[in-house]
């Protein structure tokens, strides 16, 4: 081996060692604002209006079914027993799940001070308010008379008793409102320096007053900037604690309880890795349609993508082992009724479903080993997709599955949900994409700020620091 | 470069041979005098403490390959070092193996009488427990021979192609050690008890494994540079590190949490057992202890920003946390043995013994090479992290 | 030259490097505060700039710490105090079920603290009056220019050297901002206050809101029905001559469908008959009356050995003697109706058509204790 050739493959080791730049190309901070701020507010193109109808027509349905199902009562769901839980929980941890990957990549990426989070973070977090208001919804419907739905609060009332803070129920009560008023605190701060962007850039009076109010008056001070920035990394540092917390306290639903295949030790970190999982495949699909229909490739670069499909890769394995563990302690526990249960997912009534949640939540993301599939559109939107409908699939298993044979045999039967079930889950996809929709035309979907701070030659050099 | 005065002082090492001597000594009257149950139970305890610093170390330096952290890589030898704890480990685990008969009663044959432990008989049997520790060992062997000693082999080499190779290996190494941790955590320690079962152990052991790598790598990187060494890691570094335990002490605590309350709220009988023996009398106590060293302290300690980055406050908080660490396993292990919490000659010989071990060893290995990975590209890019 | 006094002298620079490099030579100079203005957060403006360490991480920690004992203390004092009910059997101060929703106040209450302290008491955000709002500085700022800003803070500063001074070292551009006319209402102190305000009437309509749904209900005149000029049970009444409220039924009152019983003694109550047949139906409720009121004491085969004959000296009669056995039905009805000796009467616990049925039931017992060979069905 001559020295020479030597020499270019260690140059060449070097660069495939060393991650490559936030952005693509050559872009000033000034560039940067025009690329990502001039569609915001502006007539959107005729493909934004064909996939809004869509997606509003999908939520008008599932308004519609809601109505009908507030006014008529649940009964109109699939929902008896022992099946008491179905559609409604399955799709209120489904997309609180989806929420955590907004905050995993905006507040603990933020900690780890990964500079490639800046371009995803405001997209992934408003993804995230997004899907709490998706899963909100769910809780409150499925109470059966949602206009009660106050009692749940603890104030002082004329019945003199308070909520059962015992219960997991109220627990996730606490837990989801927190998570979306500290989502949304945390998403509104970062926007605050976008709106006096925006502010500063309109001349139509309408719009200045808007932002105007809405940003605060902020004028980028450097005091302002040096408080902010520490209560920003505060909030961060928080939201992590939450991402932990919230789906754990979901996990809690199921965990507490004395139902066979629900009273896991496992399911808190069990949830909470489906929860990133499921989120970062939606992440993946969103980030695919808007870097392409923004035009935003210099931004959300392949490098962005390959880091999130290689998240979605550990996640799978991490799930692989969940799912072993729990077949493994199925045995291990010698409890004829875990064993039930657990030989159920795979061989009972919905054999298919538990073996669908295993090739889409293990099986196939495996491919991400691959580079090839990790740098292409269709296997990364294959494997998003097919990570989307096992988790959901999760879901139906552990609860359909777990409750439809549990400890009285007189009761077991099978769940059918109806069309308004269906619905429903169809109109919560609505209302996220519509949601998606109008964001990315009224607001940044870039921070703009945060990824100023990021490009190459915005900060002074150190005396020799850097910052990976 | 190799050798450098002032670390290996032979007062030091001569004082640690004799303390060990005496701690072989008092171990092997204390077999004679308290009785193999407890002397084995002393003996896993130690055995477990070793191995979960090794395999922690051994994990962050998978971790660091796989994410390609580069501030890390000043540090990264110090891991490295530590994490040949899991070959040493190889003898004393052997040896634990002699512990079966007295500390795991599955293996006696009235416990097949109890048909739930024969149910688990394809599990708990002794070739089986004996090979899946053998493969254990072999696979940690494996994952140290790629991962550590390339690294050492670099630092002569200046090769590149060693990190790609670790690249690639860390990811399967992580499948590795998730596995093998769980193996220790349901063999091992939760098989003490083999009516038991909790799924989550495996991750629980994993947190404290974890965390026990980061308290240790902390200390020895600490200890270094109070001789002078490693001068060029700054408080930028520390401060990362900081952050690291205190994140993971906040994990730790959220499974350990998550374990008891979820056992505690279904308070099913063949669950909540295991913690019942370990609440009641005088093992409150010591959980509560455990609480409040292996969370409160740590986690308050940690919080300012300034603690993260200040030497002697990290000393500190790393050494309660690998002393919490040692509690935790002694809180698990010990209640099997229904004498309520002791601390007598067994075991205060077995810690000298280990200690005065674990500290010759670890001057022995210290002073030997470079002190950071000499040979990765990447090097400099580590030195120069800046917060 | 307007006759606004002046706020400030901005200078515009090109980076973040111009930037920094001017500010160490310019407050060298300079004796008025600065303040520099970036579209980003710029790293060691803040040291350069020599701004002390910012407290919201201790505003965070205590009203964190806050959050955490009020939650705890909250869930302890209402599901342990103030309504205590018992959970699945959870112990009332049952701190581990509290844990949850106390970590989730805890990261509330702090995130908060984090987010509206630093905006609304550090930064005195929202403020829509401020000088550079209306400068023509701000839009080059907010998109990716740097400014440093010599305040004048009142005092009267030179602006020429100012200004002079800030193009040597890099400025480029310069611009005076005038102080606008005084603020009106929407001002930061004014939010403040009234988020306070709207605090601390939430806090106290929760106070008040609870005692009264405590107290009140049961002071007067809220609970006026509870005092109405009726006749109570057990109290005296002057209506009636005695002083007593309570009456007793007139005389020759009978319970709702009962049938006086008039016969006065066993021997004339020979004469009844048994209306019921004997039907298997009829049996089995002899036989069910019997087991729940008789046999306690006659036993269950009617020979009167239980042990109430050795724990009180009691001797029930032997249903199944001879002499018993002897007696016509309505002896025997007699003595369920009116008692005998130490048996009460049973008219009370036992119907009319319970009784004769269980007249059936004793023949059955008495027939079953002198049985004879040709009973046994083959």
């Amino acid at each position: 081996m001559k020295s020479g050739s030597t020499l270019t493959t260690a140059e060449s080791t070097l660069q495939l060692l060393k991650p490559p730049s936030v952005v693509t190309g050559h872009l000033t901070i000034g560039g940067l604002d025009d690329q990502v701020l001039t569609p915001v507010g502006t007539k959107p193109p005729l493909a934004w209006f064909v996939a809004f109808s869509v997606t509003l027509s999908a939520t008008l349905i599932g308004i519609a079914l809601i109505a009908y199902t507030i006014a008529t009562g649940i009964g109109v769901w699939g929902n008896n027993v022992p099946v008491a839980w179905a559609f409604d929980i399955i799709n209120f941890v489904f997309w609180v799940g989806i929420g955590h990957a907004g905050t995993l990549i905006s507040a603990i990426l933020l900690l780890f001070r990964a500079r490639w989070r800046n371009a995803i973070s405001r997209f992934s977090e408003a993804m995230t308010i997004f899907a709490v208001i998706c899963a909100t919804l769910f809780p409150l419907i499925h109470v059966g008379r949602p206009w009660l739905a106050f009692w749940l609060a603890p104030y002082p009332n004329q019945r003199a008793i308070w909520p059962n803070f015992r219960s997991p129920l109220l627990w996730d009560v606490f837990a989801v409102n927190t998570y979306f008023l500290v989502s949304l605190l945390f998403w509104y701060i970062g926007l605050i320096p976008d709106l006096a962007s925006l502010r500063d850039r309109t001349t139509n009076r309408v719009k200045k007053a808007v932002y105007t109010v809405l940003a605060l008056g902020w004028r980028g001070a450097s005091l302002h900037w040096h408080h902010y920035e520490r209560a920003y990394l505060i909030i961060a540092g928080l939201a992590t604690g939450l991402v932990l917390s919230v789906h754990s306290v979901v996990s809690f639903d199921f965990a507490v309880s004395l139902v066979p295949g629900w009273h896991m030790t496992i399911f808190p970190p069990y949830f909470v890795t489906g929860a990133i999982f499921a989120g970062f495949a939606m992440v993946v699909m969103a980030m695919v349609v808007v870097r392409k229909t923004m035009r935003l490739e210099n931004l959300i670069t392949d490098y962005h993508l390959e880091v999130m499909n290689k998240v979605i890769l550990t996640c799978s394995c991490l799930m692989g082992y969940a799912y072993l563990l729990e077949g493994f302690t199925a045995w291990y526990s010698m409890n004829p009724y875990i064993h039930h249960t657990f030989m159920q997912y795979i061989t009972g009534s919905y054999w298919w479903a538990g073996w669908l949640t295993i090739t889409c939540n293990v099986l196939i993301p495996q491919l991400l080993w691959l580079r090839p599939i990790r740098r292409s559109y269709s296997g990364m939107i294959l494997v998003a997709v097919a990570v989307t409908v096992g988790m959901w699939f999760e879901r139906f298993v552990i609860i359909v599955s777990s409750l439809h044979q549990d400890f009285l045999p007189s009761s077991w039967q099978i769940y059918k949900p109806t069309f308004v079930d269906y619905g429903i889950l169809l109109g919560s996809f609505g209302l996220f994409f519509t949601l998606v929709l109008l964001f990315a035309r009224v607001l940044p979907v870039i921070a703009t700020s945060e990824m100023k701070m990021v490009l190459p030659g915005s900060q002074p050099a150190h005396k020799g620091g850097r910052h990976e | 470069m190799n050798k450098q005065p002032g670390v290996r002082g032979m007062g030091a090492d001569r004082k640690l041979i004799v303390l060990a001597g005496a701690g072989l000594v008092g171990i092997v009257v204390s077999w004679i005098v308290s009785g193999g149950e407890r002397f084995w139970a002393n003996w896993i305890l130690w055995f477990l403490f070793l191995l979960t610093i090794g395999l922690g170390s051994l994990f962050i330096v998978a971790l660091e390959h796989v994410v390609g952290a580069r501030w890390s890589i000043p540090l990264r030898r110090v891991p490295e070092r530590l994490s040949s704890l899991v070959l040493i480990v190889a003898p004393i685990a052997l040896l634990a193996l002699l512990s079966l008969d007295s500390l795991y009663s599955w293996t006696s044959p009235e416990a097949l009488a109890n048909p739930i432990i024969a149910g688990k008989r394809p599990w708990l049997n002794v070739p089986f427990f004996i090979a899946r520790v053998i493969a254990c060992l072999l696979l940690w062997g494996l994952a140290w021979w790629i991962l550590v000693r390339g690294s050492i082999k670099q630092d002569k080499t200046r090769d590149a192609r060693f990190n790609l190779r670790a690249r690639r290996f860390a990811p399967l190494f992580m499948i590795i050690f998730g596995i093998t941790i769980t193996i220790v955590a349901f063999d091992w320690i939760s098989s003490m008890e083999p009516e038991w079962y909790s799924d989550i152990f495996g991750v629980y052991i994993f947190a404290g494994t974890f965390l026990a790598g980061l308290a240790a790598t902390t200390l020895a990187l600490l200890y270094l540079q109070s001789r002078g060494r490693l001068k060029d890691i700054t408080r930028d570094h520390m401060y990362n590190l900081g952050g690291f335990l205190f994140a993971f002490t906040v994990f730790w605590s959220y499974i350990g949490f998550a374990q008891y309350m979820l056992m505690w709220y279904a308070n099913i009988p063949e669950e909540v057992f295991w913690y019942q023996e370990r609440i009641e009398g005088a093992w409150g106590p010591i959980l509560l202890g455990l609480a409040v060293f292996h969370f409160l302290v740590p986690f308050f300690l940690l919080i300012p920003r300034d603690a993260k980055r200040d030497p002697r406050f990290l000393f500190w908080t790393a050494a309660i946390m690998l002393f919490s660490h040692w509690l935790d396993l002694y809180w698990m292990i010990f209640p099997v043995l229904d004498l309520g919490p002791l601390f007598g000659l067994p075991e205060i010989s077995f810690s000298i013994l280990f200690v005065s071990a674990a500290l010759l060893w670890i001057r022995f290995s210290m002073t030997r090479g470079a002190d950071m990975p000499a040979g990765d590209p990447l090097l400099s890019e580590g030195l120069e992290f800046r917060l | 030259m307007s006759d606004r006094k002046i706020f400030s002298v901005v200078g515009i620079f090109d980076s973040a490097q111009h930037l920094m490099n001017a500010i160490p030579d310019i407050r060298k100079r300079v004796n008025a505060p600065l303040e520099a203005y970036t579209p980003y957060p710029v790293e060691g403006l803040d040291k350069l700039l020599g701004y002390r360490k910012s407290p919201v991480g201790g505003m965070v920690l205590v009203m964190g710490i806050i959050g955490a004992l009020s939650a705890l203390g909250f869930e302890l004092w209402t599901s342990g105090r103030d309504y205590p009910q018992v959970t699945a059997g959870k112990p009332l101060f049952s701190w581990e079920a509290f844990v949850p929703i106390m970590f989730e106040v805890t990261v509330l209450f702090a995130a908060f603290t984090a987010g509206l302290g630093m905006l609304l008491l550090l930064n005195r955000l929202p403020m829509f009056r401020h000088p550079m709002l209306r400068s023509s500085s701000l839009p080059l700022v907010t998109r990716d220019r740097f400014a440093l800003a010599v305040e004048a803070r009142g005092a009267e500063i030179d602006v020429e050297k100012i200004t002079r001074l800030l193009q040597e070292f890099g400025a480029k551009s310069v611009e005076v901002v005038e102080e606008p006319a005084p603020a009106g209402v929407a001002s930061p102190k004014f939010f403040l206050r009234t988020l306070t305000a709207i605090g601390i009437v939430c806090i106290l309509a929760g106070f008040i809101t609870y005692w009264t749904m405590k107290l009140f209900p049961i002071v007067k005149p809220m609970v006026h029905m509870l005092d109405q000029p009726r006749l109570n049970p057990q109290s005296p009444s002057r209506y009636f001559s005695d002083g007593s409220g309570m009456r007793m039924p007139v005389s020759g009152t009978v319970a709702r469908g009962s049938v006086p019983y008039t016969i006065r003694n066993q021997e004339l109550a020979g004469d009844l008959v048994n209306p019921l047949y004997r039907t298997e139906t009829v049996l089995r409720q002899g036989r069910q009356a019997y087991m729940n009121n008789c046999s306690v004491c006659h036993g269950v085969l009617g020979d009167g050995k239980t042990s109430l004959t050795k724990a009180y000296g009691a001797k029930p009669a032997n249903l199944v003697s001879q002499s018993i056995a002897g007696l016509p039905d309505g002896k025997l009805y007699h003595v369920i109706v009116a008692g005998k000796n130490a048996m009460a009467s049973y008219s009370a616990e036992l119907g009319e058509d319970e009784r004769w049925a269980t007249v059936h039931y004793l023949r059955v017992l008495q027939r079953a204790a002198n049985a004879r060979d040709e009973d046994i069905p083959k």
